[in-house]
């Protein structure tokens, strides 16, 4: 499964679970969702994109 | 966030909810995801709580994210066990009966280990909500 697909699975996750956690009634409820759920999908874009120009460096050793 | 309903304690709701103890209900929402709000009769809720949870830990095994335990010297993992045992039941079942532990040098270890962190935070979060309806603080 791509990074991509699984940011998406996990903002839509989270996204939902406080959707539904802190809003009542469906116009609230969406609304929350897509300002959680683009918030993360666009921040993670942002971040990536920030931190393109850097390189990967070694992998990281097993604990 | 203005919609935010504002907390009003009731102490008539203090007692108990319908003959059932909050100490009752709070102790069934840590057991199984979903339980506390399906005893306070909100039983759409909870049944989409459960399958959230569910799916996110889920897609945490499916990766081979790691079940924390604590490791001597790292203070950190005590941390992230508890957040593990916020999964209540599931936890339990994983670590005792089923021996998961997680597979280190898997591809998609960081992120399933997210997944069910995740899982068991949003769980922790479940069990002070129905705690804030038990006690009157949400409607």
């Amino acid at each position: 499964m791509s990074h991509f697909l699984l940011m998406m699975l996990y903002a839509f996750l989270v996204s939902l679970f406080f959707a539904l956690l802190w809003r009542r009634g469906a116009r609230p409820r969406l609304r929350l969702f897509l300002q959680l759920f683009l918030g993360m999908m666009l921040g993670g874009v942002l971040l990536a994109w920030l931190m393109y120009p850097f390189p990967a460096g070694p992998p990281a050793p097993i604990p | 966030m203005s919609e935010r309903q504002t907390p009003e304690a009731t102490p008539a709701a203090e007692a108990s909810v319908d003959g059932k103890s909050t100490l009752s209900i709070v102790l069934l929402a840590w057991l199984l995801p979903g339980a506390g709000h399906f005893l306070l009769g909100r039983r759409g809720l909870a049944i989409a709580f459960l399958l959230i949870i569910t799916c996110s830990l889920g897609m945490g095994l499916l990766l081979d994210g790691n079940l924390y335990r604590i490791v001597p010297n790292r203070p950190l993992t005590v941390l992230a066990t508890l957040a593990c045992m916020g999964l209540g039941a599931p936890y339990f079942v994983l670590r005792f009966l089923l021996d998961y532990q997680g597979d280190v040098v898997a591809a998609g270890y960081e992120y399933g280990t997210a997944f069910v962190l995740t899982a068991g935070l949003m769980n922790l979060l479940l069990i002070l909500d129905t705690l804030d309806i038990t006690t009157g603080k949400k409607e």
